[in-house]
């Protein structure tokens, strides 16, 4: 069990516009959904009234992609006033973005630009990803990134520079599984080394996903089945943190919802076996 | 040897880098990339990796950033994506977002300027049809997240008294727009939804649409002018009495007579255009 007791949701996968009305029709048996804030915090229309069912009648996490948490430009406080109204409205389990940054000097982006790991980027973030737990009055959960560059100012791994950023600013973390295969591959070190390095109580989600191996390099393209590395990596995971909130992330190329669902129900396969349930003895026997 | 550089300037140089619409050497080596790190540092920036070099590994995301741009523009305006065709749209992409790059922490208003935008972008041929499929496509953006809004009942209608009409003034729903049109934007959009149908030509041609939502549905109303007029001093706010009083004064340049003024009536009110009534009530009232 994580440091917070957030609870393991179970198996779940991304609320996405062409499932919406499968998901309002057939209501599947979806343990939980993942919601993009982004794409609900601006509107009053269709997506906002069908995220409003969809919270209704199944758990929520948030997940963002442009809290910009690195950026050395202010943090956007409008930002983080509608994502914790989002979240309340939701009633959201935790809220999430990546560690990265998207832009400065007032622009965005729209990418998870990476970081240089080093003492002033760990300092820099940590100070910031504790101001916004307290305006969200809750654990920020960061996302290790996918990574297509490496800093020569680095002075440190990215796991070395999670954990030490998850201890010193008390955030949870999301764990991409696949994320840590893409960049591993791009950067050449041992995955596992990266999986069993991150500070296990403190992992409170997980994300496995497809990617696009282009031969010199791996895109993290959310757009294919997980190759069977990425769920031996994830195996090797939930050995250490227990069974954690599991997401499927699929947002290019998007299948039927049932074929979605069926790939992230293959993490089963992979999670810890439950403990069994206590046998009861009857008195006097 | 690692270049010594603050977290700020590092951001800074791969931002410019990143959003420049040329090739990676030219992004490396243009001016404000080059005021952060200059090209020949590269190497002390960006560590190489076992199959790709410095600039390889940055021009990734530079090629992503257009690519991404050019996905959510084309959510918005698939009509004008589709007038332009592939190379001219990314072609309009690579300008806008260079005149008017995202400020926003959602996509969902990267468009915002287009309209204004394609009235200046260089080189584009049919710029008043592509300015007014542009200000449709807007528009539908704009009904579709704008905030839910009750309809007008039946019942609050009926709780006018018939002497307080005049003074009425009706208010839209939010997720409402007017649109003046100079050429077929609107008979262009339609002919996309149909399989087979052909496109109209991008010729000058008037026409008047009301862009509104109904069951959270984003809809298209086109109206005569006489309708579009009246219905526009409704949204600004006349009264009932001041907006039919106009339209009659008109009536002998069209057919708006007053059994036409109830048909009009009566369809807006029957799609929900409306929200609220008020004036009538209190004389200093202004919706």
């Amino acid at each position: 069990m994580n440091r917070w007791n957030l609870p393991d949701l179970g198996i779940g996968v991304g609320l996405r516009t062409v499932h919406f009305g499968h998901i309002l029709s057939r209501r599947p048996a979806v343990d939980w959904f993942e919601v993009l804030s982004e794409n609900f915090m601006d509107t009053g229309g269709h997506p906002r009234w069908v995220l409003d069912q969809v919270a209704e009648r199944y758990p929520i996490a948030l997940h963002g992609v442009s809290m910009s948490i690195g950026s050395t430009d202010p943090l956007d406080r409008e930002y983080l006033r509608k994502l914790k109204s989002l979240a309340t409205r939701t009633r959201a389990h935790w809220v999430s973005d990546h560690l990265c940054w998207t832009g400065v000097a007032g622009r965005n982006v729209h990418d998870l630009l990476p970081m240089p790991y080093n003492e002033e980027a760990l300092r820099h973030t940590a100070a910031r990803v504790r101001q916004v737990s307290e305006i969200l009055e809750r654990p920020l959960v960061l996302e290790n990134p996918s990574s297509y560059v490496e800093f020569a100012s680095s002075t440190m791994t990215e796991w070395d520079f999670l954990s030490r950023l998850a201890q010193e600013a008390d955030c949870g973390l999301l764990l991409d599984v696949n994320n840590v295969y893409v960049s591993s591959f791009n950067h050449g070190f041992d995955p596992r080394t990266y999986i069993d390095s991150v500070p296990a109580d403190r992992v409170v989600q997980y994300h496995v996903a497809g990617h696009t191996n282009k031969g010199t390099h791996i895109l993290d393209s959310h757009s294919d089945h997980a190759v069977a590395e990425v769920w031996e990596l994830f195996r090797r995971s939930c050995r250490r943190t227990g069974n954690v909130s599991t997401l499927y992330e699929w947002d290019e190329d998007i299948p039927d919802f049932d074929v979605l669902h069926t790939e992230a129900l293959k993490a089963r396969a992979y999670r810890e076996e439950p403990a069994a349930p206590p046998v009861r003895v009857a008195r006097g026997a | 040897m690692a270049l010594e550089a603050p977290l700020s300037r590092v951001q800074r140089w791969m931002q410019e880098v990143v959003v420049h619409p040329g090739s990676i050497d030219e992004a490396l080596a243009s001016k404000a990339a080059r005021a952060e790190v200059p090209p020949e540092r590269l190497g002390d920036v960006v560590l190489p990796s076992r199959t790709l070099a410095p600039a390889q590994r940055v021009e990734i995301y530079q090629r992503m950033y257009l690519l991404r741009m050019e996905e959510a523009l084309g959510i918005d305006y698939p009509a004008l994506q589709h007038f332009l065709g592939p190379r001219g749209f990314r072609d309009l992409v690579r300008g806008y977002v260079a005149s008017f790059p995202s400020r926003s922490y959602t996509l969902n208003r990267l468009g915002d300027h287009v309209p204004a935008f394609v009235l200046t972008a260089s080189g584009l041929r049919h710029r008043g049809f592509c300015h007014d499929l542009a200000r449709l496509e807007l528009a539908m953006t704009e009904v579709f997240d704008e905030v839910e809004t009750p309809t007008l009942s039946a019942e609050t209608v009926a709780a006018v008294p018939a002497e307080a009409w005049a003074a009425a003034r009706l208010r839209p729903i939010a997720a409402f727009r007017l649109l003046a049109l100079r050429y077929p934007a609107n008979a262009y959009l339609q002919s996309l939804r149909r399989r087979g149908h052909r496109h109209p030509r991008p010729l000058r041609k008037d026409g008047w649409l009301a862009v509104y939502r109904r069951n959270y549905g984003v809809r298209r109303l086109e109206l005569s002018h006489p309708a579009y007029r009246l219905l526009s001093e409704l949204a600004a706010g006349a009264s009932l009495g001041e907006a039919v009083t106009a339209a009659a004064r008109r009536r002998s340049r069209s057919a708006a007579g007053q059994t036409q003024l109830y048909r009009w009536f009566r369809e807006w009110m029957g799609k929900g255009l409306f929200q609220g009534i008020g004036g009538w009530e209190h004389p200093g009232f202004e919706p």
